[in-house]
């Protein structure tokens, strides 16, 4: 097992690496092969860790710091959790770099890509791996900074740079959270291993452990892009589409929900964290299925989608339910990962255009991208018998179930929300492939031909992705059966008739949702296309901006800072610190110049002056002794 | 018999004395600036040898051989000097050489 765990997190690295250091050296053909050689490899090991997989397991691989009371060896941990998670990130991130591979292709810093490529996907492993709390913040941290570098990986643009900018610094704002949560976990426990903490959380009050919760709350707002530390992910488009891929669909964003989910033990027992999750979760799902409504860019409204999707993932844990989350969060992986790179497709086709009210037509030129695409939007949706119908829905049963005013509002806001999924998936669905059209000038290449058929395994897992954990009364669910063990991840109670209502209510939702966006844009389609073209309407434009939350946090945040910088630059450091230092430093050199006029250069004036302050002090000394 | 030392700090505080004059006198002249700042340093040697003699004591006697060395060194390195300016200004005049008026 050791071997297994070490290897996953050693391929990635040393691909990075060898693409870092020797990717210039090296033909291109190699730099691409090692790095889809060593994150299969990861994948691999991941693969046979779970075939060998019997119990929770530790392995310690080396050392790291031991010192007074503070000891935190480099130690992995596999539990159900982790190892679901870390198949998932190494297949899908597999796939990804296939297609990143096929993508890139005219790209001239592919050394650069690949190495940071690879580096994610070892932070992401780090990160879910990690037995301590210090090797999970190098991970997390890992994650933010690889995605500061890939958002920007076209720098030269400002705007690109801007945007990893905008990631790395709405993202820090929770990693302080999760640092001071750390030192005060440390501080507290003595420790900062993930099992015992999560086993020792009985020995504190209450207040304690809600407060500690909320730092969790926040590092993981930061992450999973949730309300209000979500601005960052719309803009993170700016970086290429498979890197929009890997973060939206296995790495950074479910980093979060991992964290509040193997967090659980420790947090779990207090009401109001959990409260706190779940409102959050739930605001930030409607929040991101409304605005992904008036959005004209196509990866603008899958990262809306994102947003949301993660938003129903924290009910999920919010509502203490981590299987049912965790299995969400696995479908998302597969579906949003296919929607990403079936989109990567629509734009390589249609030369670098992302407005889908440009598109058009292009089931007919792309079928092989439309039906991946449609199972993507399907699963996105929610509807019946697709994975993202039987996640969704084992999310909505645990929220009904946990009951309470809160909890019911939240499941109608969830409720809600799926029908405002469906619309808009299928509104992009309609947009983008509907329509006449779509026979003229397109790209096409031997790049595309394979950059659709790696789209074909995750429309598959994610059509399918229900087999994972089918509800009770058609089988038993196998993630529930391996849940079995972990806090929180008991499936929730309730009849099977119950199950089956609420099921069909949710899949009845999805397919009302449907129905509109047929109506509105497959049937109303020109007229969309007209209005398009015009002002948009105040509602319109609110939602298309994201609720006006940039404009808002240019107000109340970066105006003020901004202002203050300013007087801090001009009045204090230029005005005060630096002008009394001028000032100091002239007055000094004039003075200096004026006690110049002493020293006239002359050696026979300086020889009297000597002779005369010699004679002085003979004089004195004489008067004295006399 | 021996000096005593009243007597040998009278002939080195004359000497001293006559020395300072040599260079204040002949201030225009850097080789009697020169001239003049031997004789002060004979001076010194001499209240050295005569401390020594008188309590006995090796140590002056020691520091005079060492002043000895000292200013032969300093005179070589004065003398080349001299003819160093000398060749710039065709002077041995001190107050022609004032750049380092403040």
């Amino acid at each position: 097992m050791q071997t297994y765990l070490s290897l996953m997190l050693l391929f990635p690295l040393v691909g990075g690496l060898a693409s870092a250091l020797l990717g210039r050296k090296l033909p291109r053909v190699l730099v691409e092969g090692i790095a889809c050689a060593a994150v299969w490899g990861s994948f691999a090991c991941a693969a046979l860790a779970a075939a060998a997989y019997a119990a929770p397991e530790t392995v310690t691989v080396a050392g790291w710091f031991a010192s007074f009371d503070l000891d935190i060896p480099i130690s992995l941990y596999l539990d159900p959790l982790s190892l679901s998670l870390a198949v998932m990130i190494g297949f899908v991130c597999g796939l990804i770099h296939i297609y990143a591979v096929f993508y890139m292709r005219s790209e001239e810093d592919y050394p650069r890509f690949f190495a940071l490529l690879n580096i994610f996907v070892f932070a992401m492993l780090t990160l879910v791996l990690a037995e301590s709390l210090p090797l999970l913040y190098l991970g997390w941290e890992g994650v933010g900074f690889c995605s500061y570098l890939l958002i920007g990986f076209w720098y030269t643009d400002k705007n690109n740079a801007d945007a990893g900018r905008k990631a790395f610094i709405t993202t820090r704002i929770g990693d302080t959270a999760l640092m001071v949560a750390l030192a005060w976990l440390f501080q507290l426990f003595g420790t900062l291993s993930v099992s015992k903490l999560n086993g020792m959380g009985f020995l504190m009050p209450g207040s304690i452990i809600t407060a500690l919760g909320i730092l969790f709350l926040v590092a993981a707002m930061g992450k999973s892009a949730q309300v209000p530390l979500m601005v960052w992910l719309p803009d993170a488009m700016a970086g290429p589409t498979p890197v929009s891929a890997m973060i939206h669909a296995a790495t950074m964003v479910t980093a979060g929900v991992y964290l509040l989910a193997r967090m659980f033990p420790l947090i779990g027992g207090s009401a109001t964290v959990l409260s706190a999750i779940a409102v959050t979760g739930g605001v930030t799902a409607f929040y991101g299925a409304t605005c992904a409504l008036a959005q004209r860019d196509l990866k603008r409204v899958l990262a809306f989608s994102t947003i949301s999707q993660i938003g129903y993932m924290m009910l999920g844990v919010g509502a203490g339910a981590v299987t049912a989350a965790t299995f969400h969060l696995l479908v998302h992986a597969f579906f949003k990962a296919l929607l990403f790179l079936g989109a990567g497709c629509v734009i390589t086709a249609m030369h670098h255009e992302q407005d889908i009210f440009k598109m058009g037509g292009l089931r007919r030129s792309l079928p092989l991208t439309f039906w991946n695409f449609l199972a993507g939007a399907a699963c996105l949706a929610g509807l019946p018998l697709t994975g993202g119908f039987f996640s969704k829905d084992s999310i909505l049963m645990a929220v009904w179930h946990k009951g309470g005013a809160l909890y019911q509002f939240l499941y109608l806001l969830a409720l809600a929300t799926a029908l405002i999924t469906a619309y808009y998936a299928f509104r992009m669905v309609y947009l983008v492939f509907g329509g006449p059209g779509g026979d003229g000038h397109l790209q096409s290449g031997s790049e595309l031909k394979v950059m659709q058929l790696v789209l074909i395994p995750l429309a598959l897992l994610g059509l399918f992705g229900g087999l994972f954990n089918l509800p009770a009364y058609i089988g038993e669910g196998y993630l529930n059966r391996l849940f079995a063990g972990v806090a929180g991840g008991a499936p929730g109670g309730g009849s099977h008739l119950e199950e089956i209502v609420m099921q069909a209510i949710a899949g009845a939702l999805a397919l009302a949702g449907l129905l509109a966006a047929y109506l509105r844009y497959g049937k109303g389609r020109a007229q969309r296309l007209e209005e398009a073209g015009s002002q948009p309407s105040l509602l319109g434009s609110f939602l298309a901006h994201g609720w006006y939350f940039d404009n808002l946090y240019n107000l109340i945040l970066i105006r003020p800072y901004r202002a203050l910088a300013a007087v801090l630059w001009q009045r204090l450091d230029e005005g005060v610190i630096d002008d009394s230092l001028d000032r100091l430093a002239h007055a000094l050199g004039r003075t200096g110049s004026w006690l110049g006029r002493w020293s006239t250069g002359r050696v026979s004036i300086y020889l009297i002056s000597f002779a005369a302050g010699g004679g002085v002090i003979l004089g004195y000394l004489a008067w004295l002794a006399l | 018999m021996s000096v005593p030392l009243y007597h040998v700090l009278v002939l080195a505080a004359v000497m001293f004395a006559m020395g300072l004059a040599c260079v204040v006198a002949w201030r225009a002249n850097v080789i009697m600036m020169l001239i003049g700042i031997e004789i002060m340093l004979n001076a010194v040697m001499l209240v050295f040898v005569g401390g020594s003699a008188h309590w006995g004591i090796a140590d002056g006697q020691l520091f005079a051989l060492m002043l000895m060395a000292l200013t032969s060194a300093e005179v070589s390195l004065a003398l080349a000097m001299v003819v160093y300016l000398h060749r710039r200004k065709h002077s041995v005049n001190t107050d022609h050489f004032d750049s380092m008026r403040g």
